[in-house]
C-alpha cells in the first residue's frame, strides 16, 4: 500500500492511495493518515487506486476523518472504483463524507 | 499449535470441486487468501465483483476469528474449504475450534449515521459481510464454530465443464 500527498490550490492536501486497504495495507498507512489528518483542514482522499477495501481500511479513512472534522475541517473522498464505493455506500459512510468522481465538484465542497 | 481434525464435508452429486486453505490464527496469515482467492477466480472464472465480495468476506470472517475468537492467541489453526456446487453457488466455510460465539447474522440493518462522530470505526465487518454475502450461517461445533459463506455461482457452463471433465 502506498500513500503520497500533494497540495492542491485552496490549502486541500490530496492524499493519494495505491495499493490494497485491507488489513496489512491499514496498518502500513495509519499512521501517516493520522499526521496528515492532525496537519490539514482539508483533505481529499484519492482513492482511484485502490483496489480494494476492508472494514480495516474504511477505519483508516474514518478515523483521520473524525479528526479533520473534530478541528472544523472537511474531508472529501474522490474517485473510487465501483466496489470500492459500494464499500462506502453500503456502510452509508457517503451520506457523511462526500464522494464525488470529479476533481473540480470535489474541490467545490471545499469553498 | 493447537490442531483439530478438518471436517470435509461429504460432497452431493451437485458439487463439483473443493479446495481447501490451511492458516494459523495470525494476521499476517491473511496474506495467504488473497493468492488463494485470485487463484480460484482465475481458475472457475469468478466474474471481478464477486472475487472482491468473497475476498472482502473472507478478510473479515477470518480476522474477527484471529482477533476475537482466539484473541490473538497466534498457534491455533483455521480451515478454509472452497466448494462449488450447481445448485449453491460458490461456498466457503470457515472451521475453528476458538470458543463459541453468537454473531447477529440477521439481516443487515442500514447504518444510519447523521454525523462522522456517530461512526464506530472498526465495527462495520459483519455488516459489510451481510451486504457482500448471498448467505451467511454460523454453527457451534462441539470444538469450535462454522461459518459458511455463500455468493452466487458466476458461470454454471464452467462448473459444467469441470463436472464433465473438459
Amino acid at each position: 500500500m502506498k500513500l503520497s500527498t500533494e497540495d492542491l490550490e485552496g490549502g486541500v492536501t490530496r492524499v493519494i492511495l495505491d495499493g490494497r486497504l485491507d488489513i496489512e495495507g491499514a496498518a502500513a498507512v495509519d499512521l501517516r493518515m493520522n499526521v496528515i489528518a492532525g496537519s490539514c483542514k482539508k483533505m481529499l482522499v484519492d482513492l482511484q487506486q485502490v483496489t480494494f477495501l476492508g472494514s480495516m481500511g474504511l477505519r483508516s479513512i474514518l478515523v483521520p476523518a473524525q479528526a479533520v472534522s473534530r478541528r472544523g475541517g472537511k474531508v472529501v473522498l474522490f474517485a473510487p472504483t465501483k466496489m470500492v464505493e459500494e464499500v462506502l455506500t453500503s456502510s452509508n459512510i457517503h451520506t457523511i463524507i462526500p464522494i464525488h468522481h470529479e476533481l473540480s465538484s470535489a474541490l467545490a465542497v471545499f469553498l | 499449535m493447537s490442531g483439530f481434525p478438518v471436517q470435509i464435508m461429504p460432497q452431493d452429486d451437485a458439487t463439483v470441486a473443493e479446495k481447501q486453505l490451511a492458516l494459523r490464527s495470525r494476521l499476517e496469515d491473511l496474506k495467504q487468501v488473497w493468492p488463494w482467492v485470485n487463484a480460484l477466480a482465475a481458475e472457475y472464472a469468478f466474474p471481478a465483483d464477486t472475487r472482491f465480495a468473497i475476498d472482502l468476506c473472507l478478510e473479515e470472517g477470518l480476522s474477527n476469528i484471529i482477533r476475537h475468537g482466539y484473541a490473538g492467541d497466534p498457534d491455533h489453526t483455521i480451515a478454509v474449504t472452497f466448494s462449488v456446487n450447481d445448485l449453491t453457488g460458490l461456498t466457503f466455510t470457515i472451521l475453528d475450534n476458538a470458543p463459541h460465539f453468537a454473531p447477529d447474522l440477521s439481516s443487515a440493518q442500514e447504518l444510519t449515521p447523521a454525523s462522522i462522530e456517530q461512526v464506530k470505526p472498526g465495527s462495520l465487518g459483519i455488516h459489510l459481510m451481510k451486504k457482500f454475502a448471498s448467505t451467511l450461517t454460523y454453527e457451534q461445533l462441539p470444538n469450535g464454530n462454522r461459518l459458511t459463506i455463500g455468493f452466487p455461482v458466476p458461470a454454471l457452463e464452467q462448473a459444467d465443464s469441470l463436472r464433465c471433465g473438459n
